[in-house]
């Protein structure tokens, strides 16, 4: 059955406080999930108290903050810090978003920051994405053709064919979506989530690619594609403002259609 | 623990081709029950009373009669189609999994025999 309880050694204890500096002028309290494989204890909810007004704006400066001068030990993704290379997806305050793109300001005198619901956790704040990969790389994300390319030149498409494309190639796998989807959260075993199935949608309507009909025979399945059950958490928390669960009703339409 | 690559795991045993006539079928079928659930509510509530001679006189018109039916083939067909994906969704494991899908089907289709049935019974005069 789904389990609609964390198992023994994922519930949460209380942790560590970290008191505030003296003089705050703007102070907030965050609650930071940790977790250490290797002490062989259950995680547990820090709380750090800072001054806002001594980090940058934004989540992710926070969390730098309190790595570089409170807990060296605190363990995140971060890369690009300005919302494109999807590293700091995590929830803060119960919305999966990227934490170099969500400002401080919006969040209240309380933040509360754990890792991506419902994934292994690394360590931290850092989630294991392999089966998210995994389930990428199993929809073909690149090119199928049998024609080859021009020998002059690349293959074209129109505008209007391109336009298409251009949305459901914005992704930038960061995993808000699926990891928000709670039919992804029971079966994500053989559902492929929406992030996948954006990215398959993504080729199935590119004007170049020639594979269309083998790329919708691999998710004519009750698992693969139809466990979305239009819920639309992952539109609703996508940080790039995409629109997978469009995505997927519109390859759900193409399966209908090209029955009759 | 396993060994299998991670895309092993998620390729699993391929697509199971199925799923597009359950889904396509279940939006039939809702589509098909605004107006008759909207006709079933709106002639029993206008009716004289909700007494038993009433509503045994009532059924026994000929198109209540086929319109109650296809209401009780649409609710079960409809309502199967939907169990069976919460089953699928939240019970785990091949052998409860079957088990439970296999009492799922049977018990719609004797819901379905039944209100067909009672129906017929009725609008054909052999209820007392």
């Amino acid at each position: 059955m789904a389990e609609f309880r964390l198992p023994a050694n994922s519930r949460i204890r209380a942790g560590v406080t970290h008191k505030a500096p003296q003089g705050a002028r703007d102070l907030r309290t965050v609650r930071i999930y940790r977790f250490d494989p290797d002490c062989g204890e259950n995680p547990r909810l820090d709380t750090f108290e800072l001054d806002a007004a001594e980090c940058g704006q934004m989540v992710l400066d926070v969390l730098i903050r309190i790595k570089g001068s409170r807990d060296a030990s605190l363990t995140f993704r971060r890369s690009c810090r300005e919302g494109i290379c999807g590293s700091c997806a995590m929830n803060i305050n119960g919305i999966n978003r990227l934490a170099c793109i969500t400002p401080v300001s919006d969040l209240g005198r309380e933040i509360r920051i754990y890792p991506l619901p419902h994934m292994p956790v690394v360590k931290d704040l850092v989630p294991d994405l392999t089966t998210f990969y995994a389930q990428y790389a199993s929809v073909k994300p690149w090119l199928m053709t049998q024609t080859s390319a021009p020998p002059d030149g690349e293959r074209l498409q129109s505008k209007a064919e391109q336009e298409k494309i251009d949305r459901p190639a914005g992704c930038i796998l960061c995993a808000c979506c699926s990891t928000a989807c709670p039919s992804y959260w029971w079966n994500s075993d053989r559902y492929l989530g929406p992030a996948a199935l954006l990215a398959a949608y993504r080729w199935i309507i590119d004007s170049r690619d020639e594979a269309t009909g083998e790329r919708l025979d691999a998710l004519e399945d009750p698992f693969k594609l139809y466990r979305c059950h239009t819920i639309m958490n992952c539109t609703d928390v996508c940080p790039k403002d995409l629109n997978p669960a469009k995505a997927i009703a519109e390859i759900k339409k193409m399966l209908v259609q090209r029955q009759s | 623990m396993s060994l299998r690559t991670p895309l092993a795991s998620v390729l699993g045993q391929g697509a199971a081709k199925e799923g597009v006539r359950h889904w396509w079928v279940q939006r039939l079928t809702a589509v098909a029950l605004v107006p008759l659930t909207i006709w079933f509510a709106v002639s029993l509530l206008s009716l004289p009373s909700l007494g038993y001679s009433a509503v045994t006189a009532w059924m026994s018109q000929g198109w209540t009669a086929v319109l109650l039916i296809l209401f009780v083939l649409t609710v079960t067909w409809h309502s199967q189609l939907g169990v069976r994906v919460v089953v699928e969704d939240y019970v785990h494991g091949a052998g409860p999994k079957t088990a439970a899908l296999a009492l799922v089907t049977y018990l719609h289709v004797i819901a379905a025999a039944a209100g067909v049935f009672a129906v017929l019974r009725v609008a054909l005069g052999g209820a007392p």
